[in-house]
């Protein structure tokens, strides 16, 4: 059962084996493991709940309804802009489908420097195996990589770096570049048309727009309140309380420490909010004379992965291409005026290269502000500022061998090139402050991380709170590192996971 | 007290801006609509948004057509209460003629420079050393381009034709 606030008459009072608060990639996949195995299951959205019926494939719909803060969330500094999803199945309702395993030399480091246990390429092959099957993930064939693909595949090959198809959670893709904006088709497999429905046929019921504000620890249970929303006017109708012996954060890497914040818990090694990586990205746009069209086709459909970790300390960047639709290009295209507006006339001939930097020496961090929301800061520093910088380059000679004739980076001075020879010098004269350039993540990890000392680390190797018994955190925040590859399988796998050992353990747990 | 308060705004904001700009009557009819902007930072949003859109030429939308600061209103109504904080604040700043003074020498409100001084002046923030007047244009450029390109009458003009949507809902 799905309840919507609208339906929502008076105070909810309600009782479960299991709550869960967050209904993305981690809430969702532990949801239908825990409802397959008997228990019943409370899933609590803050967002609404949409079906494809009502994604019109418009950015104004989309940024209204499924995205966090209108798709305005930031860096306090407003720096970077964070991308989330907010809505019933989360940012795997709006992501652009990329599949991919955590890389074997992440999930290492993950064992030797955090301690992390079972979660090895050989653990967790079966979850992975599972998940791609489950979401139908697979490689598209040549053909079906629209221009701004293309860009990566023959540009990269030209220069002899690697580059290949991505995995992609899709089945009878129309291609018609809305990933990002919701799936009018149901082509994607995302979260909300495929857990979540298997989680509500074992009996889990699913609350939409009731957003969490407090667990309280009591003895033998924990009790979530909150408020009820309606969501056409974001106005709260009403309050709430779930009590369940086991509690489910599954808030991302943004909100679930917020919560965990300003319930008091789960904190004793003061790691909460702290060690946020991004998976930090910026772009390159190339201006082409043909038609690159960067709104139509499969948005994200390949990758070079030639600088991953290629100098073996972790690090590194990745290139990946990204949809084109027009309010990113014209928050993303450089300057303003008249000289922006002409750059916008180009849109149709615009190719665009997204840089995903894996960080190693960055971080960031989420604390909770006056209004009792997120306020996230981030400074990228050291190696990854200069794997940014590589990756910049990189991506506009990649442009340049796919055919561009002049490529920009989205610095606020706009920073053209116009052949290979103006690169390097270029970018080592652009300024790298604060707003200088525009960057973004989507993939925000790592705030209530993974580890075997509980002086470092909030949750063990199964995602459980080491302070509290029967308090979980399963979603992007319990990653220890940044991944370097789009998170979705990895949190699917290890949520999985994880669920599987609370359902072997349950009774253990539950009376601990 | 309020009512002293709105009618100094609203004296103000009349001041402020040039005769033509808005006549008395849909001056009552923006005030009386707005969610979020008092008259002034209404004004004070317009005159940002039209320049950092970039003005139209004969045939092309301008950001009036669209009604983006009207759409902003409706946008930041419903922001978190920080950030409409933060909001009230930077076009306060911004518009004052105290800063453009300590901030660039000009002892005018930006609603009173020419349009080219205004393109000075919204450049010296976006290129500032510091980093506060930096993010204060980014604030002013999200809102203003996400408002602006949003809105499907101006997708012609940059040759988007929209996306590709099931028979039954195209």
């Amino acid at each position: 059962m799905i309840v919507q606030g609208k339906e929502i008459k008076g105070p909810v009072r309600e009782s479960a084996d299991v709550c869960i608060i967050g209904s993305g990639c981690g809430g969702g996949a532990s949801a239908k493991v825990l409802a397959e195995a008997g228990k019943k299951v409370i899933l609590l959205e803050e967002g609404g709940y949409y079906t494809s019926r009502q994604f019109d494939g418009t950015e104004q719909t989309a940024y209204t309804h499924l995205y966090q803060q209108r798709a305005g969330q930031a860096t306090d500094d407003l720096s970077v802009t964070v991308l989330q999803g907010r809505c019933v199945g989360g940012s795997s309702t709006v992501n652009w489908t990329t599949s991919l395993r955590t890389p074997d030399f992440v999930l290492e480091a993950w064992k030797h420097k955090h301690g992390v246990q079972g979660l090895s390429s050989e653990e967790l092959e079966p979850y992975f195996e599972r998940v791609e099957q489950y979401l139908d993930i697979h490689e598209e064939p040549f053909e079906n990589h629209n221009p701004n693909n293309r860009i990566i595949l023959d540009g990269a090959k030209q220069l002899g770096y690697r580059a290949s198809a991505v995995g992609r959670n899709t089945k009878d893709c129309q291609k018609s570049g809305a990933c990002g904006l919701g799936c009018p088709f149901d082509a994607k497999k995302t979260v909300a048309i495929t857990y979540i429905p298997d989680a509500v046929t074992a009996g889990a019921t699913v609350f939409a727009n009731f957003r969490a504000n407090k667990i309280d620890v009591r003895e033998k249970t924990k009790r979530v309140t909150g408020i009820v929303f309606d969501e056409q006017t974001q106005k709260p109708k009403t309050d709430f309380v779930i009590e369940a012996p086991i509690v489910i954060v599954a808030a991302s890497a943004i909100n679930s420490p917020v919560l965990l914040l300003k319930s008091g818990l789960a904190n004793s090694s003061g790691e909460v909010g702290r060690n946020l990586t991004f998976h930090l990205t910026s772009a390159v746009l190339g201006l082409y004379e043909k038609i690159m069209y960067g709104a139509g086709g499969i948005p994200q459909s390949a990758m070079c992965d030639e600088f991953l970790n290629k100098n073996g300390d972790g690090g590194g960047f990745w290139l990946e291409a990204v949809p084109i639709y027009p309010t990113l290009a014209g928050l993303a295209l450089p300057g303003f005026g008249s000289a922006h507006r002409d750059r916008m006339h180009a849109y149709p001939n615009i190719g665009a290269t997204i840089v995903l930097v894996k960080e190693i020496d960055s971080s960031g961090r989420v604390t909770v502000n006056d209004e009792g929301r997120a306020s996230i800061s981030y400074s990228l520093r050291g190696r990854d500022l200069e794997y940014l910088k590589q990756g910049l380059d990189v991506a506009a000679r990649v442009q340049f061998a796919a055919g561009a004739r002049k490529v920009m980076t989205l610095h606020s001075i706009p920073t053209e090139f116009q052949s290979p020879a103006e690169i390097s010098k270029k970018l080592a004269s652009a300024e790298w402050g604060t707003n200088e350039i525009a960057m973004y993540s989507a993939h925000p990890l790592g705030t209530c991380r993974m580890g075997a000392d509980p002086r470092t680390s909030v949750v063990d190797s199964n995602c459980q709170s080491h302070d509290t018994k029967g308090l979980f955190v399963i979603d992007g925040s319990v990653m220890p590192t940044s991944l370097g590859v789009n998170p979705q399988v990895t949190i699917l796998s290890i949520a999985e996971k994880s669920a599987e050992w609370l359902v072997d353990h349950f009774d253990q747990v539950r009376s601990s | 007290m309020r009512e002293t308060l709105s009618g100094i705004i609203f004296l103000s904001a009349a001041k402020l801006v040039p005769a033509n700009f808005l006549f008395a009557s849909e001056q009552d009819q923006v005030s009386g609509n707005l969610l979020f902007f008092s008259l002034k930072e209404f004004l004070i949003f317009e005159a940002v948004a039209e320049r950092i859109i970039g003005p139209a030429t004969p045939g092309q939308v301008r950001t009036k057509d669209v009604g983006v600061a009207a759409r902003a209103d409706q946008f930041l109504a419903g922001a978190d209460p920080e950030v409409q904080d933060q909001i009230h604040q930077l076009l306060s700043v911004f518009n004052a003629p105290l800063f453009t003074f300590l901030f660039d020498f000009r002892m005018s409100s930006f609603l009173n420079m020419t349009l080219a001084v205004k393109d000075s002046y919204l450049q010296d923030w976006m290129t500032s050393s510091l980093g506060f007047r930096r993010t204060g244009f980014q604030a002013l450029k999200r809102v203003s381009m996400s408002m602006f390109y949003t809105d499907s009458r101006t997708w012609k003009e940059i040759g988007y034709d929209g996306m590709f949507m099931p028979e039954d809902r195209k």
